[in-house]
């Protein structure tokens, strides 16, 4: 992570989307900043927070975006400028309070950060927030590369306190996370001051009309944004009209089929609400206009929205994007998806490479290239609760399964033993299986287990489980306790001790809170399978009524930047059973850990030295004895580098 | 800073989460954007869980600021710690130019693991790659950064087999700068593994 | 006699094939003989359980299936040294009457404690290292277990009318175990036993080592959520004994500190496991031994069936270091056992004919159609 508050105007960093934002927060004077963890957001706190002492701020992680925002406003209101940062589901999290809070007003300069994930590559749902602007009637920018990501954000903070209300940045994964040129700016020097001005009195429910007063003088100042722009000719055969990450794409297709004569590109960044004239002037460019966006066809409903209130002088052009089929209306986008709509749009017939290759190399790829599913990493702990969980539900029978939520625990795919059948937002394990868990009057008989993860217990779990006692569910739940938010990078959390900034902070006890609520705890170490499996069987048949079992166990990734691995561990080829009965390997078909391999050869099972974490739990998992740990030592990590010397040799052999 | 001989240029840098194929793309964008060029480092990948394909593309321009993702077909190198994973980005961004620098080593998927989908034969696959690149450097780096006494810098050996190949406007010192600043304690180590990977492609 | 023999035997089929046929089709006595071997099949609570898909074509779960196809002219030439005879009640050398010399084990028991006694005999003579056997847990049910000394023996004394997967102890013990082992089961456990070591199975415990195998006589069990029918309905934890009388009872008891408790036959008829109604063997016929218990007539008593040399030899020991006493059975009650292990048979007949629609199709079961007619009319 660089360090973002380098004092340097005018130098050009290469940095992500994501560290543009945070930059361009601390440009505009930020000096209270709160998050909760989400790919693709979770880069921007950490980077304030890395900074936030010497530059005299705060930054927290808070226990979820609701929390994140109400802070962020108290200290808008306290008379210092706030960012909450969060994805796109925390938006939804937030919303009743956005809702509120629109109508009130703010203090200092208050922006809302929300990075999307069209994909979706790391989230549970695909969904595009740019809509909820709408919906709220603030004004939301969406930043087209990275230098636009921090300036931006720091113009954001300036409109939000001229007109009095929250605004909103929108950037999507490809931008948050990529790492482009951003040339800096100044840093101003500000020493925060809090104090709630008295005068504010109470305006719970104030005047929806003032709020759109606010946002006209919103739209007034996009009409001259520099954030927008029209790079072609004067008079175009086709104008594209793009926005994020799909401008950039765009800007590539027309180069590359070299149309930049012919095509005219208007690239938006001011997306609500939209300037009516400016938008005007450009649609007269051209008789075609094509709309390239991420997800929902919003800056297209609301060109045409704006075109259909036009005189019939006015532009009317015939449109390209998602309701004609030219765009797809879900997933990223490429440049390749822009070169086909122009190429349908022009009737041309651009072709990146040479066809024959083309037919060649997918062929190849066809016959040669394997799936590579993610899974768990080895040595994951989530991986031996789940086959844990997954050996006690098969004894139990009736049917069982799992509800799950976001987490590296909550996919069930592949090597998670399809335990999981459920799969909804933060909380969403506790919650549904907490409703399942109250329909045994109704015949219902099947074992059901939530899932929740640390973090996701303090953001979202609480009311689920606080219900699930009340209402008298029965319910089983299961806590994967590794002490980080490991799916969005480690963040810290309230069960860990310390805080965003890094400095030692209160502890929340996960078990004293379930006690609290009147759940029976039990805490397991995962890596000890047998009781672990046997704990959840007990659980399962023999208690009723609100159960919780912690699997206790850090996040391997933390420990290995911490120590050397536990066990080296290693295969007896001697004991080893292969594809013979009574194994039919097991381990490699079954318990599917990466750091497990097969000589095709010898038709036994290895490890994979470069890639086992050694935690030795398919020591346990073989049904033989066959795979064998011995602590880690100096000595073994030397047998370690032989061995996989003498397994290179076979592998290039084979 | 030198022009290029192709604008934008375009460099995938391929692996499986946990290989390091995101710290050499880092090393070697910063060590573009210090000649002065606009750089974009744009990533695909799953969640922060290892075992997945990890994709870095990385690619320069005098001209303009690039986009996340290349076009189809238009990689000008393609660099992989994974042989199969070499295979898979050439299926989508190969053309009849492209160089390709791949460690042969395989990491087997879980999918090929248990059966749903079988890992390739070796040098079939090999053959494969160098029938659809223009060139192809086969480097050993897993088994050569064995030998200097630690499979991690595997990546780093590839990093001078890309400086070594001489497609990339940079030159050893420029990279060399990038080593130090990033590994100042394991200095020696990622060097001799940094020389390494440029010898083997000079070989 | 003219059976369909090793034809049959060459099916080459594994554990999808074992819940087709055999477990889901209502065949499977829960005997353990395909669990515990490997990690996919595992006995559990009176179920056999696929805790994951196995992909082989060609399983020993399904091979060593009691029913599945068994050459019984083979099995019987291994453990008697003749063919299969097609008889009532297998082959014997004598039957008698026994109980236990020593009242404590004769309290323990469900009869006469003589099963106790030959084990306890037969570690201290050293003619085995140890037992597998059925023990009942905390829970009252029935499971698997290695008893090695005449103190765990004693606590593996006394019935349940519950299927125990015995085998599968067997199964998980190690490979490379030498221990001489004893084995107690019930028929089709027996059965099961024999056909492994009739061809030894792969990557198991060398099944050569078990050197005494004593049979208990055995009608049906009762199995399909039975167990939680006794949770409910008696105290299970102070439960000592269970117990199904002869006639003119009708009864299940469940005997207590405190007494004893009942329920009428009839009520807990349709627990009766629909397996047991296709099985052949009511005195476990490849035995080295059988017993059963003395009947109304011989309460306290067991009737005892030596079948070879094994089972003659251990009795004598028992009998000469004062552990048991004998005494003749009456000819009318050899009468009425062979007349009751024939009603067996014909009533499997029948409903193994039901089964498949066909007098030509026995499934598992291979006698001669001679024997079919015979049995029949």
């Amino acid at each position: 992570m660089p360090d973002i508050d380098v004092n340097a105007p005018g130098t050009t960093v290469l940095w992500m989307g994501n560290e543009g934002i945070a930059r361009g927060a601390l440009e505009a004077g930020v000096g209270f900043a709160s998050a909760y963890p989400g790919t693709p957001s979770s880069e921007i706190l950490p980077a304030i927070a890395e900074v936030a002492k010497r530059m005299g701020i705060y930054a927290e992680w808070a226990v979820n975006e609701m929390v994140a925002m109400e802070s962020a406003t108290a200290a808008s209101l306290a008379g210092i400028r706030s960012i909450a940062i969060m994805k796109q589901n925390g938006v939804n999290v937030v919303s009743d309070f956005l809702a509120n809070l629109v109508m009130r007003g703010i203090g200092k300069g208050l922006v809302l950060i929300c990075a999307d994930d069209p994909g979706p590559h790391n989230s549970s749902n695909e969904q595009d927030t740019r809509p909820v602007a709408k919906w709220l009637d603030i004004p939301l920018l969406e930043p087209g590369d990275f230098q636009e990501a921090k300036d931006m954000t720091k113009w954001l903070f300036d409109l939000a306190e001229e007109i009095n209300t929250i605004c909103m940045l929108r950037t999507v994964g490809k931008i948050a996370h990529t790492r482009g040129n951003i040339k800096l700016g100044e840093l101003p020097v500000v020493e925060h001051k809090a104090h709630f001005a008295a005068s504010y009195g109470f305006r719970g429910a104030g005047p929806h009309a003032e709020l759109h007063k606010k946002l006209a003088k919103a739209q007034e100042k996009f009409e001259s944004s520099p954030f927008n722009l029209y790079i072609g000719p004067d008079k175009a055969e086709l104008l594209i009209i793009a926005c994020g990450a799909s401008w950039l794409y765009s800007q590539e297709a027309v180069r590359l089929m070299n149309l930049q004569d012919k095509v005219g590109l208007l690239k938006m960044g001011t997306i609500y609400p939209l300037p009516e004239k400016f938008m005007e002037k450009h649609l007269k460019k051209a008789s075609k206009v094509l709309f390239v966006e991420e997800v929902h066809p919003f800056v297209e409903q609301g060109v045409m929205e704006l075109v259909g209130t036009l005189p019939p002088s006015g532009p009317h052009p015939v449109f390209y994007g998602k309701r004609s089929g030219h765009i797809p209306a879900y997933g990223d986008l490429d440049p390749s998806v822009v070169i086909k709509a122009i190429n349908s749009i022009m009737g041309l017939n651009y072709q990146t490479r040479d066809a024959e290759y083309d037919k060649k190399v997918k062929a190849l790829a066809q016959s040669y290239v394997t799936a590579r599913s993610g899974t768990l990493c080895p040595g994951c702990p989530h991986k031996a609760s789940h086959w844990a969980i997954h050996r006690a539900l098969q004894l139990t029978g009736h049917e069982g399964f799992g509800t799950s939520d976001i987490g590296c625990y909550g996919g069930g795919g592949v090597g998670s033993f399809g335990i999981t059948k459920t799969h909804f937002c933060m909380g969403g394990g506790i919650g549904v299986a907490n409703g399942f868990g109250k329909l045994g009057r109704f015949g219902f008989d099947q074992p059901v287990v939530a899932f929740c993860g640390d973090s996701t217990f303090y953001h979202a779990a609480i009311p689920g489980l606080i219900d699930a006692v009340y209402n008298g569910s029965n319910v089983l739940m299961v806590i994967f306790d590794n002490s980080a938010t490991s799916m969005t990078g480690f963040q810290p959390h309230p069960g860990t001790g310390r805080n965003a900034m890094g400095e030692p902070a209160a502890t929340v006890s996960i078990e004293a809170v379930c006690k609290a609520i009147g759940a029976q705890v039990v805490i397991c170490d995962p890596f000890e399978l047998k009781k672990t499996t046997d704990t959840l069987v007990d659980m399962i048949e023999n208690k009723t009524g609100v159960r919780v079992v912690i699997m206790d166990r850090e996040c391997e990734l933390i420990r290995a930047r911490r120590e050397e691995p536990p066990y080296r561990v290693y295969v007896d080829p001697e004991k080893c059973l292969g594809e013979d009965c009574g194994c039919d390997m097991f381990c490699n078909r079954v318990f599917l850990c990466t750091g497990l391999t097969w000589n095709r050869q010898t038709g036994k099972a290895e490890i994979d030295d470069v890639i086992c974490a050694g935690c030795g739990v398919c020591v346990d998992v073989c049904p033989h004895g066959a795979i064998i740990k011995e602590p880690y030592t100096a000595k073994g990590k030397e047998k370690v580098a032989v061995k996989g010397k003498e397994k290179l040799k076979e592998v290039a052999a084979r | 800073m030198k022009k290029l001989k192709k604008d934008p240029l375009n460099l995938i840098i391929i692996g499986v989460a946990g290989q390091g194929n995101v710290v050499i793309s880092m090393l070697t964008c910063n060590a573009l954007l210090r000649e002065g060029y606009l750089v974009t480092f744009g990533q695909t990948y799953g969640a922060n869980q290892r075992g997945g394909p990890v994709m870095n593309y990385v690619r320069v321009s005098q001209e303009i600021q690039c986009s996340p993702l290349l076009p189809d077909g238009t990689a000008d190198v393609i660099l992989a710690l994974e042989p199969v994973e070499a295979l898979r980005m050439l299926a989508k961004y190969g053309n009849p130019n492209v160089t390709t620098i791949v460690n042969p080593r395989p990491i087997i998927s879980i999918d090929a693991a248990r059966g749903d989908s079988p890992y390739p034969d070796l040098d079939t696959l090999t053959q494969a790659i160098k029938d659809l690149s223009a060139k192809t450097w086969l480097i050993n780096a897993t088994e050569e950064a064995q030998k200097l006494g630690n499979p991690i810098v595997a990546n780093v050996i590839l990093a001078g087999a890309l400086i070594g190949s001489g497609i990339l406007p940079l030159d050893k010192k420029a990279m060399e700068t990038e080593l130090r600043e990033r590994f100042p304690r394991a200095i020696d180590l990622n060097m001799r593994a940094f020389n390494r990977g440029i010898e083997l492609v000079s070989a | 006699m003219e059976r369909r023999g090793a034809a049959t035997a060459v099916e080459v089929k594994a554990s999808k094939e074992l819940f087709k046929e055999i477990i889901n089709a209502g065949l499977c006595s829960l005997c353990g003989g395909c669990s515990g071997s490997c990690p996919y099949l595992v006995s559990y609570k009176g179920r056999v359980i696929l805790m994951d898909n196995c992909n082989l074509a060609d399983g020993q779960c399904h091979e060593y299936c009691w029913r599945t196809y068994s050459d019984l002219d083979a099995l019987n030439q291994k453990v008697f040294g003749v063919p299969y005879g097609e008889s009532e009640m297998g082959v014997f050398k004598e039957v008698f009457l026994a109980r236990s010399k020593d009242p404590d084990i004769r309290r323990r028991s469900q009869d006469g404690g003589t099963v106790t006694t030959l084990l306890t005999v037969a570690l201290a003579e050293k003619m085995i290292d140890a037992v597998v056997e059925t023990k009942l847990d905390a829970d009252k049910r029935p499971h698997g277990f290695l008893a090695r000394s005449k103190k765990e023996i004693l606590e593996c004394a006394g019935a349940s009318y519950e299927p125990s997967p015995v085998l599968e102890t067997l199964n998980h013990l190690p490979k490379d175990s030498t221990d001489k082992l004893g084995f107690v089961g019930v028929p089709c456990q027996v059965s099961c036993l024999r056909k492994m070591q009739l061809n030894p199975p792969r990557n198991r415990v060398n099944v050569d080592n078990v050197k005494l195998v004593i049979g208990l006589f055995c009608g049906w069990t009762l199995a399909q959520g039975f167990h939680e029918f006794m949770k409910e309905h008696f105290d299970l934890s102070n439960a000592i004994k269970f117990d199904v009388p002869h006639s003119p009872f009708h009864t299940y008891d469940v005997y207590t500190e405190s007494g004893k408790q009942s329920v009428e036959l009839e009520d807990i008829r349709s627990y009766i496991n629909t397996a047991c109604s296709y099985c052949f063997d009511m005195t476990a016929e490849f035995a080295d031994i059988s017993v059963g218990s003395g009947r109304t007539a011989f309460k306290g008593w067991n009737t005892v069936v030596v079948r070879n040399k094994t089972g003659a030899k251990l009795v004598e020991k028992a009998k000469a270091k004062g552990a048991l006493e004998t005494q003749a059975i009456p000819e009318e009650s050899i009468t009425n056992l062979k007349r009751a292990s024939l009603g067996k048979k014909k009533r499997t007949l029948e409903n193994l004919i039901a089964l498949s629609g066909s007098k030509k199709d026995l499934g598992y079961l291979d006698v001669s159609q001679d024997f079919i007619t015979r049995f029949l009319s």
